[in-house]
This record gives C-alpha cells, sequence and structure tokens, in this order.
C-alpha cells in the first residue's frame, strides 16, 4: 500500500519539487497551496504525513498545525515542517504548534524520504 | 453457558491502534472489566505506545481482578512490534496464538 | 517533470513574487501598515530564496537572505518601514529582480549597486539608519547563522528498580581512531507525553534505533498505573536499550532528532568488556530484537496465525460474531456517513474555489492555436452565409435563421477566445515603478507615481510591445517634463512630481494615459526647433495643438543637452511609431506649467482589426478603420497637380498630399483618375493627413488577421491578409508604409505591421 502524503506549500516551485522527489520514491502525493486549502484537503485524503511550510498566505504553517492537532479525526498525523535555514526559533515555535520533524530548504530528496519514512510506520 | 463466572467477553483491536485509538480502547477496555476477557489482535497492522500502555494497564488490571486476560489471536505485526518495544506478552497468549 | 521544467516554473513564480514584492514596498511606501502586506513581502522574498536554494542559485540566495532578513525586522515591529527605508527596499527589489534575471539568462548583475545594497540592508537590520560607514561590509555568505542548540543531555536517571547507567569515562575513548570493535551505546529513553501528541511515536523511534544494529530492549513499566487511574494519552513506559553499531552515538541522537525536546535522553557508549560486567550487575533483563524489521515496514501482513481458533466456548463465539456484525453495521454507516462528509467537503471546497477565481497556466502557442481555429470557423461561417444568400432568393428560409445564429454564436465564442489572451496591464504598469525610480535617482528629482486601472485587460501582445514605448514616454516625462525640486517649490508646486499612469476601457479599445504635472511643452522652443529643422515654414501659423503634437516628428528632441536618458537615440517619433504598429493613436495635450497629458488608444485585440475593404485595381484591400480620419468624393476642381506625378487635393482650404495606392503597389501602370474613385483621408506618421486614393469603398466590416509573414512572406506595404466571405484573400494596407512610399521612399521590407505578430 502506498503511503499518503499531503504537501502545503505555497511556492509552485517547492510543491513541483515535493511531487517529483515523492512520486519518485513511491508516495502518493496531494498537494495544497496553504493552511486553508491543507485543513479542506485533509478532511477528504487522510494523509498518512503532512509536509508543510511555515510562510504562507492565508494560514500560515503554524496556524495549519494547530489546526491539524485540535481536529480530532487526523491530530495523531505526523507533521514534518519545512523550515529555509536550521533556523532555531521556527523550528521551536513550530513545535510548539505540535509539529513531529522538520525538514530543512532546500531539502535534499533522501533527506526528505528519511524523515517521510522516520516519522510513518 | 450456566456458570458461576462471569460470562467472557471478547474484544477485536483495530487495524490502526495508535494516538486516537488510544482513547477508544482505554474506553472499550473499562467496560469489560469484570469478567474474563479475550482480545482479538488478528487485525492490528499498527501498533503505537500509548495502545501498548492501554493493552498493559488492562493486563495488570485483569490480573489484579483475578480475571483472565488473554490474547486468543495475533497478527505478526502486533507481536513483532510488543517485541520490538521490549513488551513481553507471552503469558498472556492462549494455547492456540503460542507458536 | 524533470528538473529544467520546475526550474522554469521557478523563474515564472520568480516574476510574480517580485511583482507582489514590489507592489507590496509600494503600498508600504503610501502608508499601509496593514501586517498582511508585510507578511506577502517577507514571503515573496523567501519563496525566492526558498526555491533559488533548490536550484544552487548562490547569488540570489545570499541577496534574498539579507534582505529577508530586513524584512523580518519590519515585520516584527523592530525596524520602522520609513520612507528612506522603503527606498533601499525598493531598490533591493530592483536589485533582486536583476539576480533572477541574471540567472535565468545568464549575464552580469551590477555587482557594486547589489553590495552597497546589501550593506545597506545589513545596516537597516542592524538598527542603524544609514550605512553611511562601509567600512567593515560583511561578506553575505559570512552571516552568522544561528547555532544550533547544543541537545541536552538528560542527566542520568535512576529509576525505580535501581537500575543505574553505568559510569564509564568518554576521555580515553574520544581518541581512540577508528576502534576495532563496534561501540556499543546504552541508551535511556522516556518520552513525554507531548512527544505522541505531536505525532511522534515511541515505536517508531525504537524501530529506526534496532535498524542502526543489533539492539537488546527493556521496557520499564513500573509507572504505568491501572487501567481505571491511567489517562490514554499520557506516557509511562521508558525504556533502556543498548544497540550496537558502528554509527555510534551520532547515529543514535539523530533517530531522536525530532524527539529530544519531548523526552528524557541519556545516550552513553561504553566499552563491549564493560557491558559485559555490567551485565551481571542490577542491569534488568533485555529483551534481544532480533526479529526480521522488514514486516513493520511493510504495513498489513498476513496474519501469522492462519489456523482457525477454537473458540473457547460458543457463547463466546456468538458473542463474538455479534459483536463483529454490529460492527460491520457501525463502519458501514460511518463510510456512508464519511461519503457524505467528503461530498460535502468537495463542494465546499468547489464553491470556494470558485469564489476565489480559479486560473490555469496554458501554453500560450494552445491558445494561439485555438485562436487561428476560430479564425478560420468565423471565415468559413460567413463564406457560408454568402453562398447560402446567393442561392437563396426568398430569403426566409429557416436556413437563414440557423445562419444568423450561426454567426451570432461564432462571434461570442470568438469574443471569448479573445478574451483568454487578454490580460490586466499590472506588469506593466509596475515595471514602469522601476523605471520612475531609477531615473528619478539619475536626475535627483522627486517623483510620485501613482497608477490607475492596473487591472484593465488587453492582448497579450499588446502588453508586450507596450512596454518599451511607456519606459520611454516616462524617461521623457520625469527627464523633460518635470522640475527640480527646487524649482519647483520656488513655483509654489509640491516638490515631488507627479506622474499618473492610467488605464481604461472606452468604446472597445483601451485607452492610456501618462499625465506628469510638470512645466508642460515649452511651444517657443519646440516651433523654434521645428523651424530650425525645416519642419515648418517661419511663418507658419500653428495652433497650440498643433505645436505640441510636433514634438513626435523624427529627431524632435527640445532637450538642449543630451541627457544620459533621452540620449538614447529615441525620439517620440518612434514612440508614435510603436504605438501606430499596435494599431494605436497617440496624442498630447500640455498646459503651461502645468503639465502634459499623452494619450494613447489601442486595440484591445491584434487578432481581429475594424477595416475598410476597398477596391483598388480590381484588387480588394482592407484599410483599417483607425487610420481613416473621413472619406470624401474628389471633385475635378479639387485635384491640383505639382511636380511630375504629384497630385494634391484640397480640402476646406487645406492642401492635402493624394496617395496612388494602385500605382504604389504596382497593381497598375498608370495613374488613376482621382475623380472616378474615392479619397480616405488617413492620419500617417508624423501627424500629417493624405489622401488614399481608391477605386470604390465595398464596406466595414471586422476582419480575421492572418500573418502574410507565417504563411507566405513579407510584401511591402502589406500589414498582413484577410480572408473574406466569398472565401477570397484581402490584404490589409499598411498605410504608413504606403504613405512613406508615397513621399518617395521605396517600399521597405522592414516596415511592417505588428498586427501580424
Amino acid at each position: 500500500m502506498k503511503k499518503k502524503v499531503l504537501t502545503v506549500d505555497d511556492s509552485r516551485t517547492i510543491r513541483n519539487m515535493l511531487l517529483v522527489t515523492l512520486n519518485n520514491a513511491g508516495f502518493e502525493t496531494i498537494q495544497a497551496e496553504d493552511g486553508v486549502e491543507g485543513l479542506e484537503v485533509l478532511e477528504t485524503s487522510n494523509p498518512d504525513v503532512i509536509v508543510t511550510d511555515i510562510n504562507m498566505p492565508r494560514l500560515d504553517g503554524f496556524g495549519f498545525i494547530e489546526g491539524v492537532r485540535r481536529n480530532e479525526k487526523f491530530r495523531a498525523i505526523p507533521i514534518l515542517v519545512l523550515t529555509t535555514e536550521s533556523d532555531a526559533e521556527k523550528k521551536n515555535r513550530a513545535r510548539q504548534a505540535g509539529a513531529t520533524g522538520w525538514i530543512v530548504k532546500p531539502f535534499d530528496p533522501t533527506k526528505l524520504i528519511d524523515a517521510i519514512e522516520r516519522v510513518t510506520a | 453457558m450456566a456458570s458461576k463466572k462471569a460470562a467472557q467477553k471478547s474484544l477485536s483491536l483495530a487495524p490502526v491502534l495508535d494516538l486516537n485509538e488510544a482513547t477508544a480502547l482505554h474506553a472499550q477496555l473499562m467496560g469489560l472489566k469484570g469478567g474474563p476477557l479475550v482480545i482479538d489482535a488478528s487485525a492490528v497492522e499498527r501498533v503505537g505506545a500509548l495502545c501498548a500502555q492501554v493493552l498493559m494497564a488492562g493486563a495488570k488490571s485483569w490480573e489484579e481482578d483475578k480475571q483472565p486476560f488473554t490474547f486468543a489471536k495475533v497478527s505478526e505485526p502486533f507481536m513483532k512490534t510488543m517485541q520490538l518495544i521490549g513488551v513481553n506478552i507471552d503469558h498472556l497468549l492462549a494455547q492456540e496464538a503460542r507458536q | 517533470m524533470d528538473m529544467n521544467e520546475i526550474k522554469e516554473i521557478f523563474f515564472q513564480e520568480c516574476e510574480e513574487q517580485l511583482a507582489e514584492l514590489e507592489s507590496g514596498l509600494l503600498k508600504l511606501n503610501d502608508g499601509d501598515r496593514d501586517p498582511e502586506t508585510v507578511n506577502a513581502v517577507f514571503r515573496a522574498v523567501h519563496s525566492i530564496k526558498g526555491g533559488a536554494g533548490a536550484f544552487g542559485l548562490d547569488d540570489l540566495v545570499s541577496f534574498a537572505h539579507v534582505f529577508e532578513t530586513t524584512l523580518d525586522c519590519v515585520r516584527s515591529n523592530k525596524l520602522e518601514p520609513t520612507q528612506d527605508v522603503l527606498k533601499v527596499m525598493l531598490k533591493s527589489a530592483d536589485v533582486l529582480a536583476d539576480l533572477t534575471n541574471a540567472a535565468r539568462d545568464g549575464g552580469s548583475v551590477d555587482e557594486a549597486r547589489s553590495r552597497t545594497l546589501i550593506r545597506e540592508l545589513e545596516a537597516l537590520a542592524h538598527g542603524e539608519t544609514h550605512a553611511a560607514e562601509p567600512a567593515a561590509p560583511k561578506p553575505v555568505a559570512a552571516a552568522p547563522k544561528p547555532a544550533e542548540p547544543a541537545p541536552v543531555v538528560a542527566k542520568p536517571e535512576v529509576n525505580d528498580e535501581g537500575f543505574q547507567p553505568i559510569p564509564f569515562s568518554f576521555g580515553d575513548f574520544d581518541e581512540e581512531p577508528a576502534a576495532k570493535y563496534v561501540p556499543t551505546c546504552q541508551i535511556v529513553f522516556r518520552p513525554n507525553r507531548e512527544l505522541y501528541a505531536k505525532g511522534n511515536e515511541a515505536v517508531l523511534l525504537l524501530r529506526d534505533l534496532s535498524r542502526l544494529g543489533e539492539m537488546s530492549v527493556y521496557c520499564d513499566m513500573d509507572r504505568l498505573p491501572p487501567l481505571d487511574k491511567m489517562n490514554p494519552e499520557e506516557a509511562y513506559f521508558s525504556w533502556k536499550m543498548s544497540v550496537t553499531t558502528d554509527k555510534g552515538e551520532d547515529g543514535v541522537r539523530s533517530v531522536f532528532e525530532f524527539a529530544e525536546w519531548d523526552c528524557e535522553l541519556d545516550v552513553r557508549t561504553i566499552e563491549e568488556e564493560v557491558t559485559g560486567e555490567a551485565a551481571d550487575d542490577d542491569e534488568p533483563p533485555m529483551q534481544a530484537v532480533p526479529f526480521d524489521l522488514s514486516l513493520l515496514e511493510d504495513g498489513p501482513a498476513v496474519s501469522g496465525d492462519e489456523e482457525p481458533v477454537v473458540s473457547e466456548s460458543d457463547a463466546t463465539a456468538a458473542i463474538a460474531a455479534a459483536d463483529t456484525a454490529s460492527k460491520v453495521a457501525q463502519v458501514a454507516s460511518r463510510a456512508a456517513e464519511n461519503a457524505k462528509a467528503a461530498a460535502a467537503a468537495t463542494a465546499a471546497q468547489a464553491s470556494q474555489a470558485s469564489a476565489a477565481g480559479q486560473t490555469i497556466r496554458v501554453d500560450l502557442d494552445r491558445v494561439d492555436r485555438l485562436i487561428n481555429l476560430v479564425g478560420e470557423l468565423v471565415i468559413n461561417q460567413a463564406m457560408l452565409s454568402q453562398s447560402v444568400v446567393e442561392n437563396d432568393n426568398n430569403g426566409v428560409s429557416s436556413i437563414n435563421m440557423g445562419l444568423e445564429e450561426l454567426q451570432q454564436l461564432t462571434r461570442e465564442i470568438q469574443d471569448s477566445v479573445m478574451a483568454i489572451r487578454a490580460q490586466p496591464v499590472k506588469p506593466v504598469f509596475q515595471r514602469m515603478a522601476r523605471t520612475v525610480r531609477e531615473i528619478a535617482d539619475i536626475t535627483g528629482k522627486s517623483v510620485r507615481l501613482i497608477t490607475e486601472g492596473e487591472n484593465t485587460e488587453v492582448d497579450k501582445t499588446v502588453i508586450d510591445k507596450l512596454a518599451e514605448p511607456l519606459t520611454h514616454m516616462i524617461r521623457n516625462a520625469v527627464d523633460h517634463g518635470l522640475e527640480m525640486p527646487e524649482k519647483r517649490e520656488a513655483l509654489g508646486k509640491n516638490p515631488e512630481g507627479t506622474v499618473r499612469l492610467t488605464a481604461k476601457h472606452r468604446s472597445g479599445r483601451i485607452v492610456i494615459e501618462l499625465a506628469d504635472d510638470g512645466a508642460g511643452i515649452n511651444r517657443e522652443k519646440v516651433r523654434q526647433k521645428a523651424i530650425d529643422n525645416d519642419l515648418i515654414a517661419a511663418d507658419a501659423n500653428l495652433s497650440d495643438e498643433e505645436i505640441d503634437n510636433l514634438i513626435f516628428h523624427a529627431g524632435f528632441s527640445t532637450a538642449d543637452k543630451v541627457s544620459d536618458l533621452s540620449g538614447r537615440g529615441v525620439g517620440m517619433d518612434v514612440v508614435k511609431r510603436s504605438i501606430q504598429a499596435l494599431g494605436g493613436r497617440i496624442s498630447i495635450s500640455s498646459k503651461p506649467g502645468q503639465g502634459s497629458v499623452f494619450t494613447m488608444s489601442l486595440p484591445l485585440t491584434l487578432a481581429v482589426l475594424d477595416g475598410m475593404v476597398v477596391t483598388v485595381a480590381g484588387q480588394t484591400l482592407v484599410v483599417p478603420l483607425t487610420a481613416i480620419v473621413e472619406t470624401l468624393q474628389p471633385e475635378a476642381s479639387a485635384i491640383h497637380s505639382f511636380g511630375a506625378s504629384q497630385r494634391l487635393i484640397s480640402i476646406r482650404n487645406s492642401f492635402c498630399p493624394l496617395v496612388d495606392v494602385g500605382r504604389i503597389l504596382n497593381f497598375r501602370a498608370t495613374q488613376a483618375n482621382p475623380i472616378e474613385g474615392v479619397a480616405l483621408l488617413v492620419e500617417s506618421e508624423g501627424g500629417g493627413q493624405r489622401a488614399l486614393m481608391v477605386d470604390a469603398i465595398q464596406g466595414q466590416r471586422q476582419v480575421v488577421i492572418k500573418s502574410l509573414e507565417a504563411n507566405y512572406t513579407h510584401v511591402p506595404g502589406i500589414a498582413a491578409a484577410t480572408i473574406l466571405g466569398d472565401g477570397r484573400v484581402a490584404l490589409i494596407l499598411d498605410v504608413d508604409a504606403v504613405v512613406a512610399a508615397s513621399r518617395g521612399q521605396p517600399l521597405r521590407q522592414d516596415i511592417s505591421l505588428a498586427a501580424t505578430g
């Protein structure tokens, strides 16, 4: 059974890179462009893991993570955040919001897959 | 079965025993307290530590109540996960489930 | 999709982000303090940086990084976005755009400029208002990154069982280079409730740990309360593990990278011998984890127990069966609910999406192919109509009615398809903001650009070709139109000049106005210059409007000295030609001391054209309606000859040269008799009027432009072709080229109507 990954990122470039990387690694990929859409898509997609950006319009990564963790049905899903640099402060805030782990952008495909494997069964 | 013992109940575990399932499983076990229990873990695909805790707490409580608490059927992922996290359930396995 | 395609997407996205960035900065400049505006600006730079990093575009990354840092100060209210700050940021946005272009197309950027801006940005970020001392410019790459917090090493815990981690010394150990034996790590891991709440899982951590090497595990359940006292989401279990791995302590710690914040963790390396001894100590019994782990990864595995399990009692089985049945029912109803919820969610999503106005990106070629096909359809429909009309005398047949409907439908389809190519002028207007900034900087003038109607839509080709003339006009407006701040102040004007750029739709065309509040046209100077250049007679009696329009003559410049900006060999004549090439018109109106207004009127599309269909020497030609001022029937008394072959026509007391279209296009060898034909008064390049002689007017109609270059080859004097309702090809006249040829300039190959493009 293919693992399903929900990616949330407002950058078309990053979305495409995630898509290519994840599809090549044999994941099923669903994409959303910001936190609001992420929460909507979540309802219908039931992913195994979520990869989200922090800086996004409408609803940023922190808000999105909090939204997922508050959701009775989906709060157990592991969430990886994409941070541009190993910014300790952002990582901290993301963790406080309920992030499971993080991936440093620009991501190395192997590291992305590793991180996903690490938080999923 | 007319017996002095309370009727034996059974519980089938959900395939995914994650964070969300822990509370549900806890509630189910609480509702079954007081009598012998047979657990069917044959459908389990994934077990998290929280559910393992609930199951072990159950085993402990049943033991205190001096009621049998047995795993009748177990899936391989269930067994292997328990083994991985160092939770020995050999003594809780029904004869048939033992290898 | 491969990396190159993604890179292309990245650059497309950069363009959007840069536009976003600029418009956000301009909003801030106008006093907008909405946090979302600041956020959007920050995101734009952040996003460019992120993508650039992925493609290893280091220059772009370094600059974006510094820029982002400064923007972050604004975002966190550490830096007030004053006009001075925004000036630096707007310039930085320009440099970022240059760097992006350089990354895409190769080429270089003004490095000195980038370095200066980096210094200024850093100075702003460090709370200085001015980067006056560029004494020690910090190279960007060296910008210190916040150090990773050192992992907290949990203090060794003494657990209830009295288990103590084996004491040992790191000292001698560290010095051992590449020890022969594989080190064994002893790990104490006590997760917090938070670890599970955040989606981490002790089971997975142990799984990853076991993959490092041979592992033994002991699960400490002592803290586990009885069922009724427990909180199912609290963390009670803790583990003690030993892993023999060549990855060492670091490898072990990396497994806990995501978890170490939410657990107590102690990792130590022990020597094999010590392990042996330690095992005899209070060591709790460890369970070895020798099994094949692949099973855990593969998810649903077939239950290891295939044999039917004999039920302990019939009752149990019955209960179980009932239980299962009820569960099945439950599952089924839940599934139905889910489906309903899903459908609702999808519907909600769809409605929201439509509210937001969804867009798709389509390759321009596809759109153009569609436009072409619709063009064919229009022609085909016209041909069909015509042949039906010709073969049907009673005229009220149902075929005719059907045809009328078809015609309407075709026209609607055509309009809708044309609309696909329509885009807002916003990007061009945004580029003008930069032009204004740059020229204001060079001239030392203070200028404010106000744009209106940025969302007015027009054909993409028009937009693409609009940038150049607009840039030139804006340079002119700032360079020649606006006065220096001191002078403005002396005149009682706001020292900051205003340039207003507006776009609007008016009667099927787009009208773009460029107004400045500068000095206006110096008519005396213009007039004198025109006399000096023999453009007009010294005693010519010209209206103000006529004088103003002289600036559109070739080689006309009123600047006393050729400045850095306007002296690039481009005059207003070139501007006028580019506008005309787009099928547009340009005019100026000026008030001394109050400024000038340039008004351009352009067609909304270059794919269709309103034309007058005329006959010349048996050929059918189409003359763009925009070029025609009026049509008239010449009378013999109005025709005057002069020179060898030149003729003039007198129209309301002024003379206008007659242009014999048939001669110029070589349709006939002899001169046409003007009295037998019709004269089309056209406005030609340079503002002068000419009377084009044609034999007859067939009528006006909208025609679909077909490129001659693409289908045949460029024909001098002909802009493009079209297919008429009767199936004949008609040529569309290039009015300017024909007029120029009438002045004795041979028809040149390079004169062509951009409409064909």
